[in-house]
């Protein structure tokens, strides 16, 4: 399985959407890594990040959203993370990254 | 088994490993930290392989009421010691997925020799009152 991602700018509410399906990992991180790079050099605002139909996440993906969320702190801007699936919040909550992003539902 | 040294290889081996638990008896929860954890370990051994290396090895001991998976690279080696817990607030990129496989299974041992490779042993056990 690999990864798709959806990104869409929100320009009522000045954020960006981005929705995640399938698996973030070695193989896959580095395509989020560009996606949100490109993301936050054009338009740095807060990003909600769709995680429902995200079955999967390792360290590579956790170190990509650290690494964008690095530099959306520099805007004092944020990542959100909504519907996060049961296995995939359990590698937040034992990394402690559950305390650094914004986790929702 | 071995495996190329390829991103594109660790989702078999998530699967390979999750169907090896199943087989076991392992529940969906501990399916999905060993599938966690060895994927971690296979992440490691690829970034940390040497460039010409082609290959890495994943073993399986399957006991009475136990799985134990051996991940050996013959990359470039890590000092265990210097790996480090991650510290809360401190957003660094790397260093998680080895805090990661010691958080998720039951025994961890790590075999390092300078310029020879590393080799990661995990072992998860079956509990009874499943």
């Amino acid at each position: 399985m690999s990864l798709v991602i959806n990104k869409n700018f929100d320009e009522e509410k000045n954020v960006w959407d981005v929705a995640l399906k399938g698996e973030v990992d070695i193989y896959t991180a580095n395509k989020l890594k560009e996606t949100l790079i490109d993301m936050v050099s054009e338009k740095p605002q807060d990003i909600l990040i769709d995680a429902s139909s995200l079955e999967y996440i390792d360290s590579t993906g956790l170190g990509v959203l650290i690494g964008a969320l690095k530099r959306l702190k520099q805007h004092d801007k944020d990542i959100y993370i909504r519907e996060t699936k049961v296995n995939v919040r359990k590698i937040f909550n034992i990394t402690g990254l559950d305390k650094i992003f914004k986790l929702e539902g | 088994m071995t495996i190329p040294s390829r991103p594109e290889y660790v989702g078999v081996i998530r699967l390979t490993v999750s169907a090896i638990a199943n087989r076991i008896g392992f529940n969906i929860e501990d399916i999905e930290d060993i599938k966690v954890a060895v994927a971690e370990a296979c992440t490691n051994a690829i970034q940390h392989s040497y460039k010409n290396a082609k290959n890495f090895y994943v073993g399986f001991e399957v006991g009475i009421d136990s799985l134990g998976i051996i991940v050996k690279d013959e990359g470039t080696g890590i000092k265990v010691e210097d790996v480090k817990e991650p510290q809360l607030g401190e957003l660094k990129e790397g260093g998680l997925g080895i805090f990661i496989i010691k958080s998720l299974m039951d025994e961890v041992s790590f075999s390092c020799e300078i310029e020879k490779g590393t080799e990661i042993k995990m072992v998860k056990f079956l509990h009874e009152n499943y």
